[in-house]
């Protein structure tokens, strides 16, 4: 088993542009260390139709109200930055929103990966020997010889698709085929509820038992560390 | 004035059927979508079983209320699944509650 960088595609070239916006990693920077309740902030807010931020203020009051931290304590100041962040996301108009969402998560996935163990890598493949290449590369991997990881991330439970199950179960095989150790798992931005329900709709007959799935409330096991 | 939680309990499940009803408009996803307002009905049923008779915490209806115009302007279908998922997440962080 080894890593390797995949072709270079349109499709890649376009979204590196995305994946290199400082917007990307700001909002990452921010996430890594927020509460998972500042964590759904950036997911309501990003997937919203209001710019107002009052309104969103409004909807998190123990991250805004009144027996929330004052303005000037650095979990409200956080609580302020992650909403100016996901409205800026949100104001991209549809399409990008779409794909800066995506970049988001992949970037706050390799920030929380990092502060647990490396090397980690984004946008890479799994090779083996004797077994066709992957056509799309994996978002985020750990490429530590004794125990490599490899990770899909989605902004949705929607995002959970058989394709994407496939390639991660079909990885975990290969390794295991070739003796070597690839904890393959998902990362979601979304309720580990909704995530299930997509999972017992796509997994068809694609065994799980291997996959871990990491969801919005509890990102900070990527890093090691219980939920803040 | 203090209102309890289980009202607060069905303004969101009335903003839920709005949104399924818009998401529904997705053929290829009309499965998950029901099957995810189902779960998310049912954990929402459980806390207003758990805690209806409470006093909703400071800001809860407000948060509701601004919450539930949120989904009303939700138009787009494919949005609207998302935010099926969203919605109670807010729903129960603003009631003080985990997923």
């Amino acid at each position: 088993m080894r890593f390797g960088d995949p072709r270079p595609d349109g499709r890649a070239i376009v979204y590196a542009q995305i994946q290199a916006d400082p917007l990307v990693a700001r909002a990452a920077a921010l996430l890594a260390d927020a509460t998972s309740t500042q964590r759904l902030l950036a997911r309501a807010t990003m997937n919203g139709e209001s710019t107002d931020p009052e309104a969103w203020r409004t909807m998190f009051p123990a991250l805004f109200g009144p027996a929330a931290p004052p303005p000037g304590d650095p979990a409200r100041d956080r609580s302020e930055a992650i909403l100016g962040v996901s409205l800026q996301v949100a104001d991209r108009g549809e399409q990008a929103r779409s794909q800066f969402r995506g970049a988001i998560v992949e970037a706050l996935a390799e920030q929380l990966l990092a502060a647990r163990t490396g090397p980690v890598r984004r946008e890479r493949r799994i090779l083996f020997d004797g077994v066709p290449s992957e056509i799309h590369p994996y978002d985020v991997t750990v490429e530590r010889e004794a125990a490599a990881e490899a990770w899909d991330c989605k902004w949705g439970a929607r995002g959970v698709k058989a394709d994407v199950l496939h390639q991660l179960d079909d990885a975990r095989r290969n390794a295991t085929a070739e003796g070597a150790r690839l904890l393959v798992g998902l990362v979601v931005f979304d309720a580990r509820r909704s995530c299930e329900v997509r999972l017992v709709r796509e997994r068809g007959p694609v065994a799980l038992e291997g996959l871990k799935l990491v969801t919005l409330e509890g990102l900070d096991r990527l890093a090691g560390r219980k939920p803040a | 004035m203090p209102i309890p939680v289980a009202i607060l309990v069905e303004r969101a499940l009335a903003g839920l059927d709005v949104l399924a009803a818009t998401a529904e408009a997705v053929d290829d996803e009309w499965q998950y979508v029901t099957d995810l307002g189902t779960v998310w009905r049912a954990r929402l049923g459980a806390l207003k079983e758990a805690r209806g008779a409470e006093t909703a915490p400071d800001g809860a209806e407000a948060a509701l209320d601004a919450l539930v115009a949120e989904a009303g302007r939700i138009e787009d279908p494919h949005r609207a699944i998302d935010w099926l998922s969203t919605f109670p997440q807010v729903t129960l962080a603003a009631l003080g509650e985990a997923s």
